[in-house]
């Protein structure tokens, strides 16, 4: 085999690594988007804001202390958890009778709200947190991968498999599960849909709060940025299949190999990239990669 | 009819704006199977809706062994014994069968040895729960669905059952089956609340019969008798009385 070919195959495999970790981080953000959306039918187009307030909230508690911003994921995660439930319970429990219509103006003018106040206390400019492992990078074999996207991946992979368990093991996480597959059907077993309700909302929420920090290791963060990151949980959730947390999955990881790659090797068209192949795959599906399979022919 | 076991008394209930029941009276008898029939639009699921809290009614009350329901959450109403097998599509499909029999017992969940037991005593009773239990729910035919219903309805040994249509969509053969179950249900005991639009169906298996017509009660009866009433027979069973 020749050097040239050998070092275009391990330049592959690295970015295909890169590309699962990045989605990894997508796959955490969008499984709270789509849990919120398979419970409430609520379009939570504030998630990129609680997201960049957990970074940006990660980036002042570490610039002031010096702690090792890791340490919020647990810390972000509950206060957004507690921050979405009360906005459940306050607000979208309110609005969502008028349908779904109103719930996105709502979310929206929630994200608003978040990035102006963000705005006055932070202002408009980039935030980066910088640890020491910042610049780190490790060599696996072959491929030599960023240490925070790194850390930021596996985490995320790790954080997404922890609420992959507890929605399938524990009653709560079941009588979520319940709730978004069936909501009278949910009710006549007992389960109180605002409580479901309000348990999925916070979770979503609390995805933001952990993904937060690991983004803040990553990528420099301002305000604004919320809308970026939004338009790419939207598009990878209706690309997965609204409501389905394996679809996001999916559609965050192939997105995020697509990104890695288009990035490596075509740097100018990655953002065409990555909503190009969710418009490639709609047409051909259009119910998104993990749409409704059940038997519809039965009543 | 002895001391009954739930008490309708003037019902009003609907949906936005307007009535669907506009007050209907009706008792059950403990132990008994009650049919609802009527035409489409007359309430019979209402009724049903009703009681195990699903809407509330916004005049009238329904007594359920000397407690009033109205009001409660259906939480509150499934603690109180009564259990709802709504029309159709009530599973959680992507769930299997055995999930879908626990979440039966949702509220009786810190229970374990008690949950372990119900869902022992509920494959017995049906068989193919058992058998199709790491199946998903979404892929039954229509009466396994339906067997799933009574199953999970089943978890927290209810005293009164409200049936919607059991056998809405099914072949001839699971109508057999699942109506062989109901008559199984209630042999210890239970008391079953039927709404039917399979007329001839619902009469065989009930010992009372409840005509609703408009949101109300219209006739009310032993069931073989208001299946040789003439006006229910030609309405509803599609012959007159003196017909074959």
């Amino acid at each position: 085999m020749s050097l040239r070919r050998e070092v275009r195959e391990v330049q592959i495999v690295q970015v295909l690594a890169y590309g699962i970790l990045l989605g990894g981080m997508y796959a955490l953000l969008a499984s709270g988007v789509t849990l919120i959306f398979g419970v409430l039918d609520v379009v939570n187009v504030a998630q990129g804001a609680f997201l960049v307030m957990s970074a940006l909230f990660t980036w002042q508690v570490w610039s002031v202390t010096g702690i090792e911003p890791l340490l919020l994921i647990p810390v972000n995660a509950a206060l957004l958890f507690v921050i979405g439930w009360i906005i459940y319970r306050g607000m979208v429990a309110r609005v969502a009778p008028q349908g779904p219509s109103m719930t996105v103006l709502l979310m929206f003018g929630i994200a608003l709200v978040i990035e102006g106040t963000l705005n006055l206390v932070f202002g408009n400019k980039f935030k980066s947190v910088t640890p020491e492992y910042f610049t780190w990078s490790v060599k696996i074999g072959d491929i030599v991968l960023p240490v925070p996207q790194l850390i930021s991946g596996v985490l995320a992979i790790a954080i997404l498999g922890l609420i992959y368990v507890f929605l399938r093991v524990s009653w709560a996480g079941r009588a979520v599960r319940a709730t978004a597959q069936n909501r009278e059907g949910a009710a006549l077993v007992g389960i109180s849909h605002k409580t479901a309700s309000a348990l999925a909302f916070g979770i979503g929420a609390a995805t933001a709060g952990a993904g937060g920090v690991l983004l803040s290791i990553m990528y420099p963060v301002y305000p604004a940025t919320q809308y970026d990151w939004i338009a790419r949980l939207l598009g990878i959730i209706v690309l997965g299949g609204l409501g389905s947390i394996p679809g996001a999955v999916a559609g965050s990881l192939l997105l995020g190999v697509m990104e890695a790659f288009a990035v490596t090797y075509v740097p100018q068209w990655s953002t065409l990239f990555f909503y190009g192949t969710i418009l490639a795959i709609l047409v051909f599906r259009p119910q998104g990669l993990m749409g409704s399979v059940t038997r519809e022919d039965v009543v | 009819m002895g001391d009954a076991l739930l008490t309708m008394r003037d019902v009003q209930a609907g949906y936005g704006g307007g009535l669907v029941l506009q007050g209907v009276d009706l008792e059950l008898e403990p132990g008994s199977i009650t049919c609802i029939v009527g035409p489409n639009g007359a309430g019979k699921s209402t009724v049903l809706r009703v009681i195990s809290g699903l809407l509330t009614a916004s005049a009238g009350s329904v007594r359920y062994d000397g407690q009033e329901l109205v009001g409660r959450s259906p939480a509150d109403i499934l603690r109180a014994g009564i259990a709802q097998v709504p029309q159709s599509r009530a599973l959680f499909p992507h769930m299997t069968v055995r999930d879908n029999i626990l979440m039966g017992g949702y509220i009786i969940r810190r229970e374990r040895e008690l949950l372990r037991q119900r869902v022992s005593m509920v494959e017995e009773l049906i068989p193919l729960l058992k058998d199709r239990s790491n199946d998903y729910a979404g892929n039954l035919s229509g009466g396994q669905r339906r067997m799933v219903e009574i199953g999970r309805a089943l978890m927290l040994d209810p005293r009164l059952i409200l049936m919607d249509e059991p056998s809405l969509g099914l072949d001839p053969k699971s109508v057999a089956t699942v109506a062989e179950l109901i008559r199984e249900v209630t042999s210890t005991g239970r008391t079953v609340l039927l709404v039917e639009q399979n007329v001839r169906l619902g009469m065989n298996l009930a010992r009372y019969g409840v005509v609703m017509e408009q949101g109300k009660v219209a006739l009310t009866g032993d069931a073989d008798g208001l299946a040789d009433n003439p006006e229910v027979a030609s309405m509803y069973l599609g012959r007159a009385k003196d017909q074959p």
